[in-house]
């Protein structure tokens, strides 16, 4: 049986407001020692709130100021991590460290200092560019320790940091990796600043999570945890703090910022972490509470709760969001830090700031709940669970244990199909030079898109949206009360909104953190083009962004796939979306990417309907090709401080790692559909690794001459057209492949389904 | 009805709120069928019109009811606007 693997902690790192270290923060929650004072790291006089939660740490006291703040942060804590698990990176064992994490507003920071120097006139800095996308965190921090396992950056806004280790157990258990570093990492930024404050979401004061309910307070840090298998924990001789036992992920498919009021889709999620663990729930004795301080979070937390785990007599809750702030994309792995911590040493940390008048309206309207205001509660706990819900009503919930205990996660093991292909392509665009896509109002209203919702869309979501209906149209999927919960989203995007992020950083530039666009904010999160699908279709399964360069795309099949091996879901819709605007043409122009003799831009979005086999027959769908294997790799082999250097070898690995899941051999493979840019070097560097591995007679597809760089749209359209040429008969078998930074690479084979 | 007001309120919401102009009338409802606005919609509209005309919609005890549209958001602003 698959997916019994035994998940296990055995190293821990966290830097917050109230401490740089795990000991340091986890002796200040127990103690209620809030890291809230007013914020320092920009004017905030004309602003309604001053407060915030900021690391104490300079940017200089955070490796040495040469990253955005957001990777520092990731950097301090992996590396208390990596040392807490006694890991020498100088060893064999470096090379299989993969690492995963999750952050919401990524180089936020570094846009607003290129934005800044734009707004004066100058030119911008181009280590601030490189370090803007989410793409290239997770990269950057595995180069940095020579950590050399594959890297995902994880992008579901506030459940970003859940959801990353989330996917470590995930791609444990289904045999892609033996130890990853997880977690997340957010820096305070103007951007949050100013779109919480838009939205009047920021607290007057300090938050105050489940008592005035009045908003949050913004708080920046990191948290990583080292995710291991058990035996290779066993095997290298690792202290284990405790067992990782399921997760679970769902989408609201509501409201892009507020949660659903009667807590449906909350509870979905910890139904599914509870169930996925083999547990009941009065088995759970300690819940680290999303507790932001939001009135509709905590209405709807509160609810969640109190519903589910009626049956519990001794269940005890806190958010320690009061003290650390609210971290963003970093707060599901900072509370799993002090969720773990609270397992291993039976001592729960509270939530601070009730008044005496406060714990008694606390009491009356928490029932058979024990909440734990102001002072930690001592008691000897075996199963705890840590929640995160985000904007684009993503939720992500899992469970820590003392003991293994006997999961729920088998299910048969089933052969996996393309069954569905939902495009939108850019034309080529003389003005512009660029590949640019139809977007006609009228194309959305034939899928039956009313307008008041279409508007609110940026241009990401846009092109998601229209590939996504697109893709169930040609599967014949209706989605309806029965198949709403075992449908999925997973989204792969290089660049994300980088549109939104920087004409919203722009505005704030020139008008001030105080006027910031209520309207505009929302469309700043990696994933808000995944929610605004869920909400227009009803999908209410797993949902997840990846931002990982160019290969996202076909990362996204293999995420899929895997939510579809652990039986999360039935059907899964994998994408690969990036936009084409001036904003993208400044940016990959000031990069030296685009111009003469280089890679031309494009957009588009290409939507993937995978899905098991059972569910395929069920409903006699189409079938154009059978997932035969997939695998991404990466390494450390040449200049690790260049993270646009390719990798040979890692390359191979991905090759020989598809085609020994598939059971075939290397002449086997006719086609590749490769990714191909006109950048010389990286089209020079493919081929010759092709010709090595196949033979010269390899044919190798290169899509982007027809469609320009359209980064993750052309990693799916890659693996899609591989799909189609499957299934009219024009090839028997192949693989598409692709890449992203610091070396790392994706490779799908397809063959007759 | 102040048509200049109305127009530059008009241009505020298409602009700000990403409304099709030709959508728009001065009588559509804002919060109903018609266009869909909603909660974080409403924000945008408080910070637009204070921008445009100085009037604070939340500080001056503005309802439900004059929310409901370009008209009855032009009557608010008129009837608060100072000089």
């Amino acid at each position: 049986m698959l997916n019994e693997k035994r998940c296990v902690i055995t190293g821990l790192g966290l830097v917050c407001a109230i401490g740089d270290n795990v000991d340091e923060c986890f002796d200040a929650a127990l103690n209620g020692k809030s890291g809230i004072a007013d914020a320092k790291s920009f004017d905030t006089t004309e602003c309604y709130s001053h407060k915030g939660a900021e690391v104490r740490l300079s940017d200089e006291e955070l490796a040495g100021g040469k990253y955005d703040r957001t990777t520092a942060l990731g950097i301090k804590a992996a590396g208390e991590a990596i040392k807490d698990a006694g890991i020498d990176m100088d060893s064999e064992v470096a090379s299989e460290i993969g690492v995963l994490l999750g952050s919401c507003i990524a180089g936020a920071a570094c846009v607003e200092k290129y934005y800044k120097q734009k707004a004066k006139g100058e030119k911008g800095d181009i280590s601030n560019l490189k370090a803007m996308p989410a793409s290239v965190i997770a990269g950057n921090v595995a180069d940095y320790y020579n950590a050399g396992g594959i890297t995902a950056n994880i992008v579901n806004a506030c459940a970003a940091g859940t959801l990353s280790l989330s996917l470590a157990i995930d791609l444990i258990r289904g045999g892609k990796g033996e130890i990853f570093l997880a977690g997340g990492c957010d820096s305070f930024s103007s951007l949050a600043y100013s779109g919480f404050h838009a939205l009047r979401a920021l607290a007057p004061s300090d938050c105050s999570p489940f008592n005035h309910s009045d908003g949050i307070t913004l708080g920046e840090g990191a948290g990583v945890l080292v995710v291991e298998s058990y035996e290779h924990a066993v095997k290298r001789g690792a202290r284990i703090y405790c067992d990782v036992l399921g997760s679970g992920v769902s989408s609201d498919a509501y409201h892009i910022t507020a949660p659903r009021p009667d807590g449906e889709g909350q509870m979905n999620v910890i139904t599914r972490a509870v169930k996925n663990s083999g547990l009941k729930f009065s088995d759970i004795d300690y819940v680290n509470a999303h507790g932001t301080g939001t009135a509709k979070n905590d209405e709807s937390e509160f609810l969640s709760l109190k519903t589910l785990f009626k049956g519990s007599k001794d269940l005890y809750v806190s958010s320690t969001k009061s003290m650390t702030g609210h971290c963003l994309g970093a707060a599901g792995a900072i509370e799993a830090v002090f969720t773990v911590k609270a397992l291993v040493e039976g001592k729960l940390p509270p939530t601070t700031g009730y008044s005496e008048e406060d714990l008694k309206v606390l009491e009356e309207k928490s029932g058979s709940i024990n909440f734990i205001a102001n002072k930690p509660v001592t008691k000897d706990v075996n199963y705890v669970m840590s929640n995160s819900f985000a904007f684009g009503g993503n939720n992500a919930s899992i469970v820590f244990a003392k003991d293994p205990n006997v999961l729920n996660l088998t299910c048969p093991k089933q052969s996996l199909y393309v069954t569905g292909i939902g495009m939108v392509n850019g034309e080529y665009n003389e003005e512009k030079g660029d590949y640019i896509a139809n977007l006609d109002t009228d194309l959305f209203k034939a899928y039956g898109v009313k307008s008041a919702f279409l508007r609110k869309l940026d241009r990401l979501s846009q092109l998601q949206l229209l590939s996504g209906i697109r893709a169930l149209e040609d599967a014949g999927i209706t989605v309806n009360e029965e198949n709403e919960g075992v449908i999925g989203i997973c989204i792969g995007t290089n660049d994300g909104p980088m549109t939104e992020i920087a004409n919203f950083q722009k505005g704030i530039i020139r008008d001030g953190i105080e006027k910031g666009s209520a309207f505009a904010f929302p469309n700043t999160v990696y994933n808000a083009a995944g929610g605004y699908l869920s909400i227009a279709t009803g999908i209410k399964g797993y949902n997840v962004t990846i931002a990982n360069g160019f290969q996202s795309g076909i990362q996204s099949v293999c995420a899929a796939a895997g939510a579809i091996m652990f039986g999360y879901e039935s059907i899964m819709l994998a994408s690969g979306t990036d936009e084409c605007t001036d904003i993208d043409d400044e940016i990959f122009s000031d990069l030296g990417f685009t111009g003469e003799g280089k890679m031309t831009l494009g957009e588009g979005s290409v939507t993937c309907v995978i899905e098991k086999d059972s569910s395929a027959a069920e409903r006699g769908a189409k079938r154009y090709a059978k997932i035969a294997g997939f695998s991404s790799t990466r390494d450390t082999s040449g200049d690790r401080s260049d993270n646009s250097r390719m990798s040979e070898k890692a390359l191979i690995r991905a090759l020989e790692n598809v085609l020994e899941e598939g059971g075939m051999k290397a002449s086997d493979v006719k086609c590749i559909y490769g990714f191909g840019n006109g950048i010389e070097s990286i089209d020079k560097f493919e081929m010759d690794v092709y010709k090595k591995f196949f033979g010269d007679d390899i044919e190798v597809k290169l899509i982007k001459k027809e469609y320009g760089e359209a980064r993750a749209a052309s990693s799916s359209l890659q693996f899609a057209m591989l799909a189609k040429d499957i299934h009219e008969g024009r090839l028997e078998t192949g693989i598409a492949v692709s890449y992203g930074t610091s070396a790392l690479y994706t490779a799908v084979l397809l063959t007759r389904a | 009805m102040n048509n200049e007001i109305a127009e530059q309120i008009k241009g505020m919401l298409v602009e700000r709120l990403r409304i099709p102009a030709d959508e728009l009338e001065y009588d559509s409802e804002l919060f109903g069928e018609d266009i869909g606005l909603d909660s974080i919609d409403s924000i945008e509209i408080i910070v637009g019109i204070e921008n445009l005309f100085g009037v604070d919609l939340s500080g001056s005890g503005a309802t439900r009811e004059d929310f409901r549209s370009i008209e009855t958001l032009t009557a608010f602003v008129e009837a608060h606007k100072e000089g």
